[in-house]
């Protein structure tokens, strides 16, 4: 390109004096080759802008989705670093390498596998509306309790960090809580949960409903603060369950 | 009541999301043959969030955008492609500038090219443009990135930027009045 179409090029894109426009403009009027570049550029500009289109709908809920993922890697990991690396440190710097890495890896399988579960593609979860889809992914991903090798605590304890996920345009914070050895997933939301196909509402809640989804129980209040109970339990089990839990 | 795994991750998507439009022209110009643009989209958000801590930029747009183009290229070369790659057998600088026997005239160029588009053939001759010129549309035209943004995004200056973009266009009408000639367009 040489100077002249350099000079052009400012002129197109508005970057010149008002003077040395005036001047271009009226070496338009007499220079066909000009005229020509400039009917060009407009003509390409035009086509190119036709390949201006919008993200498409849900690409935003799904980076925000992988986004938050990462963040609860990150978080699962220093975490375990941090609570690992408090215990007899100076006696057992050599295990406690090989504890961090396996913790670590473990960590980040853990929030490699969510992500291919929850994230859409992964593995289905029949027909449910997004938002219980995902809950009910999630808590089908969390691993089963070990063996009863102790007796476990009647008062629920809250198991690892809450997580945020958003999917279908609804923010849902899910915690995991392990009562009576059990594991149960509570995801909150300041949305509904929409009533699956099949669920039947719960007698004497207006907007509460339960549905059985294979091994899973799946329990709704809805209201002004929305809260889904995911856990295998029996589903005459679930409501008691919910009592049980601390509110949200 | 809304705990979460950490608060970085919300300023970061407060920070970018607003440019996911723009980010995703870019991915859909910038994914080569068999790359799927909206893995592209995340895996640029995905690389964003990795570096937001050190991030000091101003201009978050044109990071995204560099980023994207980064991700585009890592993903070609780990395809063993080139990333943007001529498709079909003419190479562009080989590619006809005019209609056979002499200059095609101006109102021909700009009839044909404003006469008759899709989105569709836009982009297949776009992909005909060297890499420099196609690029720099895709920001520009495409994306709607200043020449500024740009030149930031492509570490390059933004004379240079504003020079490829007037090329590529006047390319790009000349490879459309083409299209427009083969396909019997008036």
């Amino acid at each position: 390109m040489d100077g002249h179409d350099r000079v052009l090029a400012a002129f197109l894109a508005g970057e010149l004096g008002p003077a040395e426009a005036r001047r271009w403009d009226e070496h338009l009027l007499v220079c066909e080759a000009c005229w020509r570049a400039v009917r060009e550029d407009r003509a390409g500009r035009q086509a190119a802008q036709l390949l201006r289109q919008p993200a498409p709908p849900g690409l935003a809920d799904r980076v925000a989705f992988a986004v938050e993922m990462a963040a609860a890697r990150t978080a699962a990991l220093r975490q375990v670093q941090l609570g690992i690396g408090s215990r007899r440190r100076a006696r057992h710097d050599r295990r406690l390498r090989w504890r961090l890495a396996g913790a670590g890896a473990i960590a980040v399988g853990l929030a490699v596998t969510l992500m291919v579960v929850l994230l859409p593609g992964g593995r289905q979860a029949g027909t449910l509306p997004a938002a219980v889809a995902a809950v009910a992914r999630y808590a089908q991903a969390i691993p089963a309790p070990a063996g009863d090798q102790h007796p476990q605590p009647a008062a629920p304890v809250q198991v690892g960090q809450p997580v945020t996920v958003t999917t279908g345009g609804q923010q849902i914070v899910l915690r995991t809580w392990r009562i009576g050895g059990t594991e149960a997933v509570v995801a909150v939301s300041g949305r509904p949960f929409p009533m699956p196909p099949g669920a039947r509402g719960v007698s004497g809640l207006g907007m509460a409903w339960s549905v059985r989804q294979g091994k899973l129980g799946l329990y709704c209040v809805n209201g002004r603060i929305s809260e889904l109970l995911a856990a295998p339990v029996p589903a005459a089990e679930l409501a008691a369950l919910a009592a049980r839990l601390p509110p949200a | 009541m809304w705990r979460t795994v950490g608060a970085d991750h919300r300023l970061f998507l407060e920070a970018t999301l607003p440019h996911l439009d723009a980010v995703w022209r870019v991915a859909r110009q910038a994914a080569g043959e068999g790359q799927d643009p909206e893995d592209l989209v995340q895996e640029t958000y995905l690389r964003a969030y990795a570096g937001f801590g050190s991030y000091r930029g101003e201009n978050t747009r044109a990071w995204l955008a560099a980023i994207c183009l980064n991700a585009a290229r890592s993903q070609a070369r780990r395809r063993r492609r080139r990333p943007w790659e001529v498709p079909g057998a003419a190479p562009p600088d080989a590619l006809p500038r005019s209609r056979a026997g002499g200059e095609q005239s101006t109102a021909d160029v700009a009839n044909v090219v404003i006469a008759g588009l899709d989105a569709e053939q836009v982009s297949r001759c776009l992909a005909l443009l060297p890499e420099p010129q196609r690029v720099c549309i895709m920001l520009v035209d495409v994306a709607g990135y200043t020449a500024r943004e740009a030149a930031e995004a492509l570490g390059c200056p933004r004379g240079t930027v504003l020079a490829r973009v007037h090329r590529g266009r006047r390319r790009l009408a000349q490879l459309l009045a083409e299209a427009g000639v083969s396909h019997g367009r008036p």
